[in-house]
């Protein structure tokens, strides 16, 4: 990773990390704010309803009382006390009922019995346990109701009606249920649930709310399970789908303590959830754009420091590249980047000095080794032609006829010497004038089989150990842009030197392969293989390891292959023998061509 | 006191006696509103019935129209159009003799022959000829007691006259049917004697309640009451007239509840109503406790049908029996609020017994209950004949029930009887008469309502109307 990258991620990641620490802070803030708030309005809620069942009882027995105290049912009390028949008297509770807007009517005579019932008309005959007598007089209380098709819940009272001779009683009440549950004033956000409890499980069917719908329960069956068990107040977090929802049971006991039903209390946690996703979507919005800014402002600080540091970079590449020109002296940076220019410019110019010094030492060096290698090379065809003078000088003494033998074999001595040294000349001269590769198309597999037919005889000469060539040609090794002359003697060379490097014989191994971008060409023998140093100079020229090379083949073979923007290398190792590998690009001529190299079919 | 002063209270005492005695005086013209709940398209008497409700209502009305030959009043067989008859060897034949002098609607003079034509047009099978100033009826096989056999409305006589005319021999005169009203004039020339009122106009296709009301509202002189209004009525001083008790309020069990292994089930659940509580406060006193089909007036031998006395569970054994042999369905007809209040007190009572009784009122597909509240017309006719039209009727709602053979014995219909309740199957709960608000200007020197089901229009008057 880039310093630019590095110093963009660290500020980028400190303002994301501040401003989510930032918002957590506020939602954490904001959850308790209004969790408080929350219990705070169900406290309120319950104490409402507390005080509304407290006056709808007051209300419900004051309404009982003054019916119980008015002509009407004086008079009723009074014919039902006349007539031991109570039949015609069945419909009464209903006509009352109805007058005085209650749920619940029920004249009962003194044994208990229902004289008419107005939620329940076929009752009658039948004793109503909850408007015995010893109840008479009470104040309003919770009572389970039997309905024809359901038991419902209600605040009830039990009034005694004078009626001469006869004791006649009348319970009545309101039933809780959704009117009642609408009577509750409840704050935006809360609503209020009653559930019945008149059936030995749990049942969806016995909670309404105030438009008198069954809503959803089963999330809030083990907050009305436990309730029912317990008889104590509870509460409940519901996960709706749409939201979080606090949920407080309270028991609603009757008058034996056993929980006839329960006041469910919700409030809505939707707006304090709306209110924290806006809180996190708005520290999202604020950590993003603080990313950013912060990204804006790390990329211009890191690109104020890294960019001199690129220039320096960039100027040590360039150098590499050879161009020893470059200099980063107008650099503006801060202090520190700018000694840092400074340095690399003051480096840069001793380079240049050193590498002049280098080539003059390298100069003087190779003009050192050629003279060198030229006063041995002439040394040996000179000194024959030295003894021959000194025996011509000598045998200026000897008879003529004498002389004259002497002469000869001078004079063919001096010859031979000659040549030698022409022949020497030459080589050197033919290194020094290597000519430009004719380019034209070469099959690389004839190249090498015609090189082999050159070179069989010294392979195969008499009295040499036995060579072993494993040809292994490449069919699809196809055609290269090639000059077929020089790279026929490059091969020749390379196998004449792995004949000489196997004086007690081998094998002598020439592949070809052919790839997409290039081709490839191997020559391994199996002599004594080359040690390190010997492979590190092994294509410098005049450089040899036979006795009578003159160190120009390889630096030949070097130079022809580089010409075809190609490259040559061994693979050698003391005892394991060695291999030649010459690697042809497939499209040198456009590469020759860039390096100026005329081809055949320019 | 001063002289003029005592005439004047003299006169105020007459004008007020006067007017007492004129509204107990008959007087003739206006018309009399009626109100039915049947659609009647038609009035003739050999027309098939839609439903029961419209045969009962038919059955009303008809009568005001056509005679038959004979009638059954609560003092027993009368005769009508025919003034007596003998039945001639081996019972398979009758001879009726016809009254003489009886005009009909059209003017002319009923004859024998109009008679036998009538007869034939009712029943094919049977051979009907004038013989004189008599028809000879030949039923084929004997009937023994075809004279109560013809007293019903549809075997009255019918001259059927050009152009389909119906011309009958009744109180009033067809003058317009449709399928919501039907007008009747009075027949001058009736043979007994002119009816009060100029006419009647029968409103039919009126819900019970629209009736209570328009009765209430004094847009209606004579409307059908049900039981449970009874009171209601009363309480604001109308006429509440009934007849004898003419139909059967029975719990029939369904097939899968009717089988013997639920005998002592089936007992337990009869055992738990109480029929005098429905009478006299769900009915408000217009029903009697029917422990029998037929009614104790129509056979007789009701009290000595009995339940039968085999024990029933306990309350403890009903707790203890499976969840589903102690919740019963009944349904009942959702239009008949009448069966739905004794639905529900039958309901109560079973309940306190330890079963759970729903009520079933639908008005669409409902799941199977396991009894029926059904009422079943007893027809005011002999013992075997009312019990065979009950087990007819109960057949068709899926009880097979023996019915006795035709002028059976009496005590052969009690055995029949006592077959048809001992299976408790069939159980009988209450017998309900036909009820009839009458309005307050409505007067006659005898019920409105006849003793066996129908009305006497022909004795009623209006007030105000022409001394």
């Amino acid at each position: 990773m880039t310093l630019r990258a590095r110093l963009f991620a660290v500020v980028g990641l400190v303002v994301a990390v501040s401003v989510a620490l930032v918002t957590v802070t506020i939602s954490a803030a904001a959850r308790r704010s209004f969790e408080a708030l929350d219990r705070e309005r169900t406290r309120a809620l319950v104490a409402q309803f507390r005080r509304e069942f407290a006056l709808q009882g007051e209300d419900v027995a004051r309404r009982i009382e003054r019916l119980a105290a008015s002509d009407a049912l004086q008079r009723t009390a009074f014919e039902i006390g006349r007539r031991s028949d109570y039949a015609p008297f069945a419909g009464e509770a209903a006509s009352i009922a109805a007058a005085q807007g209650l749920d619940f009517v029920d004249l009962v005579a003194a044994d208990g019995s229902i004289i008419s019932s107005a939620e329940w008309p076929a009752r009658f005959g039948y004793r109503l346990r909850w408007a015995a007598p010893a109840r008479a007089g009470s104040p309003a209380f919770l009572q389970a109701i039997e309905l024809p098709r359901e038991t419902a819940i209600g605040l009830v009272a039990v009034r005694q009606v004078a009626s001469g001779s006869r004791t006649l009683y009348v319970g009545a009440g309101r039933r809780l249920d959704q009117q009642f549950l609408r009577t509750l004033t409840l704050p935006d956000g809360m609503r209020a649930l009653l559930y019945r409890n008149v059936e030995p499980e749990v049942s969806r069917q016995q909670l309404v709310d105030a438009s008198g719908q069954a809503p959803p329960a089963a999330q809030l069956e083990p907050l009305i399970a436990r309730v029912r068990e317990t008889g104590r107040e509870s509460a409940d977090t519901i996960e709706w789908p749409d939201g979080p929802e606090t949920v407080d049971g309270i028991p609603l006991a009757g008058p034996g303590g056993d929980v006839l039903g329960l006041l469910l209390v919700a409030s809505s946690g939707r707006e304090l959830a709306a209110l924290l996703s806006r809180i996190r979507w708005s520290g999202f919005g604020f950590g993003a754009l603080g990313v950013i800014v912060g990204a804006a402002l790390s990329y211009a600080a890191a690109t104020q420091v890294t960019r001199p540091v690129e220039q320096v970079a960039e100027a040590a590449d360039r150098i590499a590249g050879g161009d020893w020109d470059v200099r980063v002296g107008g650099v503006r940076a801060a202090r520190e980047i700018d000694a840092l220019a400074r340095a690399f410019d003051t480096m840069a110019v001793q380079l240049v000095d050193q590498r002049d010094r280098l080539v003059q030492a390298e100069r003087v060096a190779a003009w050192r080794e050629l003279a060198r290698r030229l006063a041995h090379e002439l040394k040996n065809p000179l000194f024959p032609l030295r003894i021959t003078l000194d025996n011509l000088r000598r045998a200026r003494a000897l008879p003529p006829k004498e002389f004259e033998e002497v002469l000869d074999e001078s004079l063919a001595t001096l010859d031979i010497g000659f040549r030698n040294l022409n022949v020497v000349v030459g080589r050197f001269g033919d290194f020094a004038k290597m000519p430009a590769p004719v380019l034209e198309d070469a099959s690389p597999n004839e190249i090498v089989e015609r090189t082999l037919q050159l070179v069989r005889a010294q392979i195969e000469a008499p009295g040499r150990p036995p060579i072993r060539v494993a040809l292994d040609l490449d069919p699809a090794c196809g055609i290269v842009r090639a000059d077929g002359e020089q790279l026929g003697r490059v091969l020749q060379n390379l196998v004449l030197n792995a004949v000489d490097a196997m004086p007690k014989g081998g094998e002598l191994a020439i592949r070809t392969l052919g790839t997409a971008a290039s081709v490839r060409i191997d020559v391994g023998d199996t002599g004594e293989g080359l040690t390190d140093e010997e492979r590190e100079r092994l294509f410098t020229p005049y450089y040899t390891t036979k006795q009578h090379g003159t160190g120009l083949g390889l630096a030949i073979v070097q130079s022809v292959v580089a010409d075809h923007a190609g490259r040559v290398w061994v693979d050698s190792a003391p005892g394991r023998g060695s291999t030649f590998h010459l690697e042809l690009p497939r499209a040198q001529a456009d590469a020759m061509k860039a390096d100026g190299v005329k081809g055949a079919s320019a | 006191m001063k002289p003029f002063t005592s005439l004047c209270l003299a006169l105020a005492s007459l004008a007020a006696a006067d007017a007492v005695l004129s509204a107990a005086r008959p007087q003739y013209g206006g018309t009399l509103r009626v109100e039915v709940e049947a659609t009647l398209a038609t009035l003739d008497p050999a027309a098939a019935a839609a439903n029961d409700a419209q045969d009962a209502a038919r059955a009303r009305v008809s009568p005001l129209v056509f005679e038959p030959l004979t009638s059954i009043e609560a003092d027993g067989l009368r005769p009508l159009l025919a003034t007596s008859w003998q039945i001639e060897a081996r019972g398979g034949r009758w001879r009726f003799r016809v009254r003489g002098g009886v005009v009909l609607h059209d003017g002319s003079t009923l004859q024998p022959w109009q008679v036998a034509a009538s007869i034939r047009a009712i029943e094919p099978a049977w051979k009907a000829a004038a013989e004189g100033d008599a028809v000879a009826i030949d039923t084929g096989e004997p009937i023994p007691d075809l004279p109560w056999a013809i007293a019903d409305a549809r075997h009255a006589i019918v001259v059927r006259g050009a152009g389909g005319a119906l011309v009958g021999s009744g109180p009033f005169r067809i003058e317009h049917v449709d399928p919501s009203r039907i007008l009747l004039k009075a027949h001058d020339s009736y043979w007994r004697a002119r009816p009060f009122v100029d006419g009647v106009q029968i409103e039919s296709a009126r819900r019970p309640e629209a009736q209570l009301v328009d009765l209430e509202g004094g847009r209606a002189d004579v409307v059908g009451v049900r039981a449970i209004d009874a009171r209601r009525l009363m309480r604001r001083g109308l006429r509440v007239e009934a007849s004898r008790p003419l139909e059967l309020v029975a719990l029939v069990f369904e097939p899968h509840r009717a089988t013997d292994a639920a005998l002592a089930w089936r007992r337990t659940l009869a055992a738990t109503i109480h029929r005098d509580a429905i009478c006299s406060v769900v009915l408000q006193g217009q029903a009697a406790p029917a422990r029998s089909a037929l009614p104790p007036w129509l056979s007789g031998y009701a009290r000595a049908i009995a339940l039968n006395d085999a024990p029933a569970m306990s309350p403890t054994a009903v707790g203890a029996l499976p969840l589903d042999q102690r919740t019963v369905t009944i349904r009942v007809d959702p239009a008949d609020l009448v069966t739905q209040a004794i639905a529900e007190r039958l309901a109560v009572d079973a309940r306190e017994a330890g079963f759970t009784v729903k009520v079933q009122a639908p008005v669409g597909l409902a799941p199977r209950p396991d009894a029926r509240l059904v009422r079943v017309a007893a027809p005011a006719t002999t013992a075997d004949r009312a019990l065979a039209s009950i087990a007819e009727r109960l057949s068709a709602r899926g009880e097979p029930a023996a019915a006795p053979p035709p002028g059976a014995a009496l005590d052969a219909t009690y055995r029949a009887e006592q077959a048809l309740v001992e299976r408790v199957v069939v159980v009988p709960i209450v017998h309900v008469p036909q009820l009839y608000g009458v309005g307050e200007r409505v007067g006659a020197a005898a019920p409105v309502a006849r003793p066996l089901g129908g009305w006497d229009l022909a004795n009623v008057w209006l007030l105000g109307g022409r001394p």
